[in-house]
């Protein structure tokens, strides 16, 4: 009995370590990259641990790109449209949940179903019309088609948190006189601040990883985001034909880590709102 | 809907004077102002473009050259003769179907691990979540250069461990494991976190009694866990499958859908026809394939989900 409990344990410590394995060495191997020079990444066989330990890489990617731009670009657009799509969100989910009234449920589930209509499929016609409105190219229009793609999500998860709220602390506060923006900002919001907070940071990481929608939209220089910059750097051709793995790889580093430092000190909020869908 | 208790129901000094209809008025221009915002957004970015590209699909356009020409099925039949096109669809279809395999049975493996008790287990959870959070792109160049003939660390690691090194992105085969295998790592974390979550969910009295009846732990899975958190894996492996037809950024970033046209995915052909070759029609035409197979997998998908939830 206790010797199958001791190997039960080995069983799992092997587990757990082969996942932790798989799941870092990636980064791991972006991260010595991104400190090597340029003439020791390629070597036979590569080497696991740093021989040089060099900054020039980031040096060298800063002075080719307009990376502090990119970042701004980046964190302005993610930032901006997080807002968007959880103001927009939080107002229609509370008419969906709060305000009974027939047909609330299907706009609710039209809502939650256009999650699976393909983004890419609709870029032609959404192409046309930008560039017919002047939209192309401006910050305000990735914000308004990016808080869109993430906004169906946001209502699925808010609806429902909404809902478990119960109605009589609305109640007691219109019985009080309070009317509705009064209601909206000093009952209703600080009620769902948790769940708004959880969906903005969520909509940040999905709109900071974004790529399509900057890839199209945003060509001009000055309004490129850190994923259009990445890829732009990955399909140069580059002389020898090889491609630059000391610069990608810093430019890598660079877009992973605000992703990091967010999810580390969010990760239960994250976990409760991406969880929560699902598992209703 | 008069007597159900709205939120602004209760409002007797204030709406008692109101007639019926004035009050419901005023709650429906109130239900309206909510949802504009929403509904604006996703009629403009959504609607009108998906009945759009129906419209194109029957066109022919090439924006260098202006006017839009009614085309009638040309575009289909143009598809269906093209190989870059053809070859895409079956790739997509394979690659969503293993990928999306794989990602529910390693993640059930990550969420059974992760559901147990053991030191540093929050940490560990912690950097599951990893995966999801960084970007596709990040992930596909960086395996890109991991699997790099000549200098890449895979073939290194195979090599040592082995003795054996792969052509990766070279081969017809070899691209389209390293592809769906990228996938799987980016994705499985995820599918493995709302399995947790859905776990966490199963009474525990439920295995005491298992457990007095006799039942070890591989029965107790299949018997107990599995059945009861049937309405999750299917709604995750729908979110995977409808999520991961319309992938784009790991193939763009990745290879650019080669060699030849091996690792093309639908997504990625509609943005090359789109964008870089201006045949707006045809990308159109091409989009709606993309379109009824998300339509095809959701209705599918749905029926599974309904005949899980009804057998419970």
């Amino acid at each position: 009995m206790r010797l199958a409990r001791v190997a039960d344990g080995a069983l799992l410590a092997i587990a757990v370590f082969i996942f932790l394995f798989i799941v870092l060495f990636p980064f791991y191997w972006i991260v010595l990259s991104s400190f090597t020079p340029k003439y020791e990444l390629f070597t036979i066989p590569p080497r696991y641990w740093f021989s040089t330990f060099t900054l020039e890489n980031y040096q060298v990617l800063a002075n080719s790109i307009p990376l502090a731009r990119y970042f701004v670009n980046s964190l302005l657009f993610a930032a901006g449209s997080s807002l968007v799509s959880v103001a927009a969100a939080f107002l229609a989910s509370y008419a969906l949940a709060r305000i009974q009234f027939r047909g609330a449920n299907l706009i609710f589930i039209v809502f939650v179903m256009s999650i699976a209509l393909p983004q890419i499929g609709g870029l032609v016609p959404l192409f046309e019309l930008f560039k017919s409105t002047g939209l192309i190219n401006t910050y305000h229009g990735l914000v308004i088609l990016m808080s869109s793609l993430v906004l169906p999500f946001t209502i699925w998860i808010l609806v429902p948190f909404l809902r478990q709220i119960p109605y009589e602390i609305e109640e007691a506060a219109i019985m009080d006189g309070a009317r509705l923006p009064q209601l909206f900002w000093f009952i209703t919001l600080p009620i769902m601040r948790p769940a708004l907070v959880t969906m903005f940071i969520i909509n940040f990481i999905i709109a900071w990883n974004e790529l399509i929608y900057p890839l199209v939209f945003a060509t001009s220089g000055s309004n490129k985001t850190l994923s259009v910059g990445l890829v732009e750097l990955a399909v140069q051709p580059t002389a020898g034909g090889g491609r630059p793995w000391d610069l990608l790889s810093a430019m890598s580093v660079v877009m992973i880590v605000p992703i990091l430092v967010v999810v580390l000190l969010f990760q239960k909020l994250i976990v409760s709102g991406l969880t929560r869908g699902a598992i209703k | 809907m008069t007597q159900s208790p709205t939120t602004f129901a209760p409002i007797p000094a204030r709406t008692a004077r109101f007639r019926l209809t004035q009050r419901t008025r005023r709650i429906a221009i109130l239900i309206c102002l909510l949802l504009l915002p929403s509904v604006a957004l996703r009629l403009f970015t959504a609607v009108y473009p998906f009945f759009n590209t129906i419209w194109l699909s029957f066109h022919d356009w090439n924006p260098a050259f202006p006017p839009q020409q009614f085309a009638g099925l040309k575009n289909f039949q143009a598809l269906m003769r093209d190989i870059a096109v053809t070859s895409s669809i079956s790739f997509t279809v394979l690659f969503v179907t293993i990928s999306t395999l794989l990602e529910i049975v390693l993640g059930m493996a990550i969420a059974l691990i992760l559901h147990r008790a053991f030191f540093g287990r929050g940490v560990v959870r912690a950097i599951n979540l990893i995966p999801w959070a960084i970007p596709m792109v990040v992930a596909a160049i960086g395996f890109r250069w991991m699997y790099d003939t000549q200098y890449g660390v895979i073939n290194d690691l195979l090599y040592r461990t082995i003795g054996v090194k792969v052509p990766w992105l070279v081969d017809f085969w070899g691209a389209r494991a390293a592809v769906i295998a990228t996938n799987v790592w980016k994705s499985t974390p995820f599918v493995g976190l709302v399995l947790l979550a859905a776990l966490q969910g199963v009474p525990q009295d439920l295995y005491e009694a298992g457990r007095v009846d006799g039942t070890n732990r591989v029965s107790a899975f299949f018997y107990i866990t599995l059945p009861l958190i049937m309405p999750q894996i299917v709604t995750i492996g729908l979110f995977m499958v409808v999520w991961q037809l319309a992938a784009f950024d790991l193939v763009f970033a990745m290879t650019g859908g080669g060699p030849g046209f091996a690792t093309q995915l639908l997504a990625y052909r509609i943005y090359q026809v789109a964008f870089t070759a201006l045949n707006f029609g045809y990308a159109s035409a091409i989009s709606m394939v993309l379109f009824i197979v998300v339509g095809i997998a959701s209705i599918i998908g749905l029926l599974l989900f309904r005949k899980v939830e009804v057998s419970l």
